[in-house]
């Protein structure tokens, strides 16, 4: 009896270990990887979450890389050679960042990594795409100290640092509003640093906070915070977290019976997700974004007819980044006539005046974008709607 | 470094790195747990204010890389002491309780706090944490806490986890044996917090809340309470199963859990629970040899 | 003026701390019978929140039928969830079935996270957003209906455990397993009937928390269920009442952290009240002495 159990144990941690041998020895076979040195390729890794809190960026910067591949293979690919995206998930966790851009370099031989959307993971992964010698271009991360790591890491987003000045500067000098409520996520490190961005733009313009309360992203309720608002009687509440919250938030604003404040805030309100759950409370409300369906030029135009046909849905922010930094990629492997990072990166850094779909493009020397206009939106049907176009230089 | 770069590839290595960083917070939380029968749900907390402590060191003071993980343990360790000197007179679960509780303040503290960084973090820290350094202290760890288990001291804790009634009762001042065991535990997450900052380059209060605990405590007691070759197994497999199970996409997840329940129902003690590796290993060196007579072992109960 | 902004804090409390309270029972109850931390339980909330909604939008039907459903939904799941991750442990340390109770967390979450994806889904509007005038503060009517709901709901079990044969026979299986096994009580259907009644009491506390902040989302089990376990505690773990009375407290003592201007520490208020009460009364506000046994 005693002897039998013993000899369970093993088998069970033998097969285990095998199971972890055969498992990293197999590594993972999802049918886009390809099998290994085929030089008719290329390959651009996806660096993003697919599952856990954060997976709605990831998964609709995959979208649009994917459909970016498809329409540069379609028209004969880049020096002859397809263009594939190999796509892993790292569920917003630093430690499966680290490892999938390890495993992407290392096991897949991708030439330049896209992702990830969010700033902390590009954090992490950046110093490994950069030992390694492998472009890393973050279609996403907007926050302070990225593209610093080194010169393989590149952005195409548009920085919280101009879009936010831009936007209090609309709503303290168009709309005139003075006192402002300021509600800033704390566990959110994107809304912590653009709450630093709005709040020295509106002391700069002149208006006042006069009242600054805190939440956390997955926060549900909202009653308190928002009864401490009320009694300060606002203008305008400026909130620079994402649209979740946003919209919980408007739905709580309304409960309480202040008719007619609108929320303004970042780019991190571009969902539909702020209106489906907001539904009327959040019309008004007015937000920044590098990217409007709307927007009038024509490649815009083709990408969003193109998206329809494909997903059968409207495209967002993350789609149209997801797509240009394919496109950006490409067009610099095409000049420099090669798919080696170590060469094609310089053409990336020379990256100018490209018309994306998500505005035009170009690098500055320290590789952070330059990206005008900037477009603010205001929710009107529950639709994001032009509401001005702000020219940056 | 570069010879063994040349032998594992990147990712392997990346991979094995994270294993090993898991390792000694595994037999930390192991002597906690494991040995001295107090559970514990905010190992995290401690592997947090080591990750911190170091990094800050680093970063700001330009500490050597030693310097820095021994100050995060360090502090790490007196965070167990402030936190086990009242709270150790919990029982059971509401000892349980109050470290969850714990986790869960240091966290909105390391929001808060200027020096932190708030929700930005910290970064970028200096990325020193390699194959070698990690796998010295691995040695290091399992060697201490060896010899922590087979001496006076770890005996005492086993008498406490046994029956702590009685072991007072023997003379053996429960309170205080218990604090230095969660020290001392402490010690060793704060130690796999420096090196995991010092690995990842940028930390966030994010990384270290209550599933992280868990995470954690899934690896002791998958492996098997009390025995340190079992946090190893608990730790190597659990640390590497979400890139095991890559292939299975985005049902990943779903059967981690299914998984754990599995595990606990056909295991209950852990894969290694229950198993005297001594004995076994006498046992297995008996028969290749022939000698026929019956395994001895040390009759301590003491699993490692 | 202050002294309103408090009152209706206050009120808003006391909301927040009845879907709290509401939550907390079902750990209370397991605990009370097993001892063990059902670390599920959140995720049977968040479950149960989902199963009303789909009753609401997909299938018309009204509130009160939906919210019945959910529950008889998380019952049978409760019911699944002991026999299958529990039952088998009930013999070996609390520890493996904690983690096993981990591992149905988890997966639960997984599984709703695939079928539904991250973002939340609003609950539709059915109570109109009136606002009823206290005098001093303003309750609305979903918050009335709440705090009534979960009045009833709670008043219901209280009647449920102190007055019916299976109430009695809860009582005694959670004094003492085996007596009440020798005394003829079918302790495996008891302990059956518990995770059914803390299970659907927790799908209650979903929808009407889904309802009241307007939105369901796979992850809603989370906070939500850490929070409601510190209540269960500060109450003393195993008591009913004291369940009850640590929701509520928690809540409005919530409430007037953020009042205060404390919100950024808001998630932190919970767990020191927690661990200051355990210091000074380690068995909670209304649990038990522990005896220690010798």
């Amino acid at each position: 009896m005693f002897q039998k159990r013993k000899g369970m144990v093993l088998a069970v941690v033998l097969l285990l270990v095998a199971a972890l041998v055969t498992g990293c020895g197999g590594g993972s076979k999802p049918a886009d990887t390809p099998k290994a040195e085929e030089p008719k390729e290329i390959k651009i890794g996806f660096l993003g979450a697919k599952t856990g809190s954060v997976a709605v960026y990831g998964i609709n910067t995959l979208e649009g890389m994917k459909m970016a591949a498809e329409e540069i293979n379609k028209a004969g690919g880049v020096l002859g050679k397809q263009i594939v995206i190999v796509e892993e998930d790292n569920r917003g966790d630093k430690t499966e960042g680290a490892n999938v851009t390890q495993k992407l370099i290392d096991k897949d031989k991708v030439v330049a990594i896209i992702g990830d959307p969010t700033t902390g993971i590009t954090k992490v992964a950046a110093p490994i795409a950069q030992q390694n010698q492998v472009v890393l271009l973050s279609a996403g991360s907007t926050g302070p100290n990225v593209v610093e790591i080194g010169d393989y890491i590149f952005r195409n987003t548009l920085l919280d640092a101009v879009g936010g000045p831009a936007t209090m500067k609309y709503i303290v000098e168009n709309k005139g509003w003075k006192r402002v409520a300021l509600v800033t996520s704390k566990n959110n490190d994107f809304s912590v640093g653009l709450s630093e961005i709005f709040r020295k733009a509106l002391k700069e313009y002149g208006a006042e906070i006069v009242v600054e309360e805190y939440i956390n992203d997955g926060d549900t309720d909202f009653s308190g915070m928002v009864t401490n608002l009320k009694a300060k009687n606002p203008q305008v509440i400026v909130f620079s977290g994402y649209y979740t919250e946003g919209g919980l938030i408007m739905q709580e604003v309304r409960k309480q019976g202040m008719k007619d404040i609108v929320m303004v805030g970042g780019d991190g309100l571009q969902a539909p997700t702020f209106w489906e759950l907001g539904k009327e409370a959040v019309e008004g409300s007015i937000s920044y974004a590098g990217f409007s369906p709307e927007q009038p030029t024509p490649e815009t135009a083709k990408f969003i007819e193109a998206f329809k046909a494909k997903y059968n849905k409207e495209p967002d922010l993350f789609h149209a980044q997801g797509y240009d930094a394919v496109k950006i990629i490409a067009e610099a492997i095409k000049r420099a006539n090669s798919a080696d990072p170590k060469v094609f990166r310089a053409e990336v850094a020379k990256t100018k005046d490209f018309p994306g779909v998500s505005g035009v493009t170009t690098f500055r020397e320290n590789r952070e974008p330059i990206k005008s206009p900037v477009y603010l939106l205001e929710v009107r049907g529950q639709q994001f709607k032009l509401l001005e176009k702000v020219p940056v230089n | 470094m570069t010879f063994l770069d040349n032998l594992i590839s990147p990712y392997y290595t990346q991979v094995l790195i994270f294993v090993g960083i898991y390792i000694i917070m595994a037999l930390g939380l192991n002597l906690i747990t494991g040995v001295t029968g107090q559970l514990s749900l905010g190992h995290a907390a401690f592997m947090s204010i080591g990750a911190y402590t170091a990094a800050l060191l680093s970063i700001k003071a330009g500490f050597p890389l030693w310097a820095s993980l021994l100050s995060g343990a360090v502090m790490a360790g007196l965070f167990g002491v402030v936190l086990g000197f009242p709270t150790l007179r919990l029982t059971g679960d509401y000892l349980a309780i109050a470290t969850l509780g714990f986790g869960e303040i240091m966290v909105v503290v390391f929001y808060n706090l200027k020096i932190t960084g708030g929700a930005l973090g910290l970064s970028p820290i200096p990325i020193k944490t390699n194959l070698v350094n990690v796998y010295l202290l691995v040695v290091l760890a399992v060697l201490v806490m060896y010899r922590l288990q087979h001496s006076r001291f770890g005996r005492a804790l086993l008498a406490i986890r046994e029956d702590e009634i009685a072991a007072e009762s023997m003379g053996i001042h429960t309170t205080r044996y218990k604090i230095l065991a969660f020290a001392i535990g402490s010690f060793f997450a704060g130690l796999g917090g420096g090196l995991y900052a010092h690995r990842v380059s940028y930390i966030a209060p994010g990384d270290f809340g209550f599933m992280k605990s868990i995470e954690i405590l899934n690896m002791v007691v998958l492996g098997g309470l009390g025995s340190i070759p079992g946090a190893i197994l608990g730790a190597g497999v659990l640390a590497s199963i979400p890139e095991v199970l890559r292939g299975l996409r985005d049902y990943r997840m779903l059967f981690y859990g299914a998984l754990l329940v599995a595990m606990m129902v056909f295991r209950p003690n852990g894969l290694l629970g229950g198993v005297n590796f001594r004995r076994l290993v006498l046992r297995t060196v008996r028969t290749l040899t022939g000698d026929r007579r019956p395994a001895g072992g040390d009759k301590t109960g003491v699993r490692g | 003026m202050i002294f309103e902004l408090i009152v209706q804090q206050l009120v808003n409390g006391l909301t927040l701390g009845s879907t709290y309270a509401l939550i907390a029972l079902g750990y209370t109850m397991v605990y009370g019978i097993i001892t063990l931390i059902n670390f599920a339980h959140g995720e049977i909330y968040m479950v149960g929140a989902f199963v009303g909604l789909y009753l609401v939008t997909a299938m018309q039907w009204n509130l009160l039928a939906a919210m019945a459903g959910a529950m008889a939904f998380c019952m049978v799941m409760g019911i699944v969830i002991e026999r299958v991750a529990y039952r088998p442990l009930r013999r070996s340390t609390r520890l493996s079935a904690l983690i096993s109770a981990i591992g149905v967390s988890i997966f639960l979450y997984s599984l709703m996270l695939l079928i539904r994806g991250a973002q939340p889904t609003r609950f539709p509007k059915i109570f109109p957003d009136r606002m009823l005038s206290l005098g001093v503060a303003e309750i609305s009517l979903l918050q009335l209906f709440i705090l009534a709901v979960s009045a009833l709901l709670m008043i219901g079990l209280h009647y449920l455990v102190q007055k019916t044969r299976v109430g009695k026979a809860m009582r005694a299986t959670s004094q003492d397993y085996d007596t009440a096994a020798l005394m003829g009580i079918d302790v495996n259907q008891i302990i059956s009937y518990t995770f059914a009644i803390g299970s659907s009491l927790a799908a209650a506390g979903g929808v009407l928390v889904g309802m009241y902040f307007n939105a369901v989302f796979p992850l809603m089990g989370y906070q939500a269920g850490l929070k409601a376990f510190a209540a269960a505690v500060l109450g003393g773990i195993g008591s009913i009442p004291g369940a009850m009375l640590g929701g509520v407290l928690l809540g409005v003592l919530e409430m007037l952290g953020v009042a205060i201007g404390l919100s950024s520490y808001r998630n932190a208020i919970a767990f020191t009240i927690l661990i200051l009460v355990l210091l000074i009364r380690p068995t909670g506000l209304m649990g038990r002495q522990i005896q220690r046994k010798v």
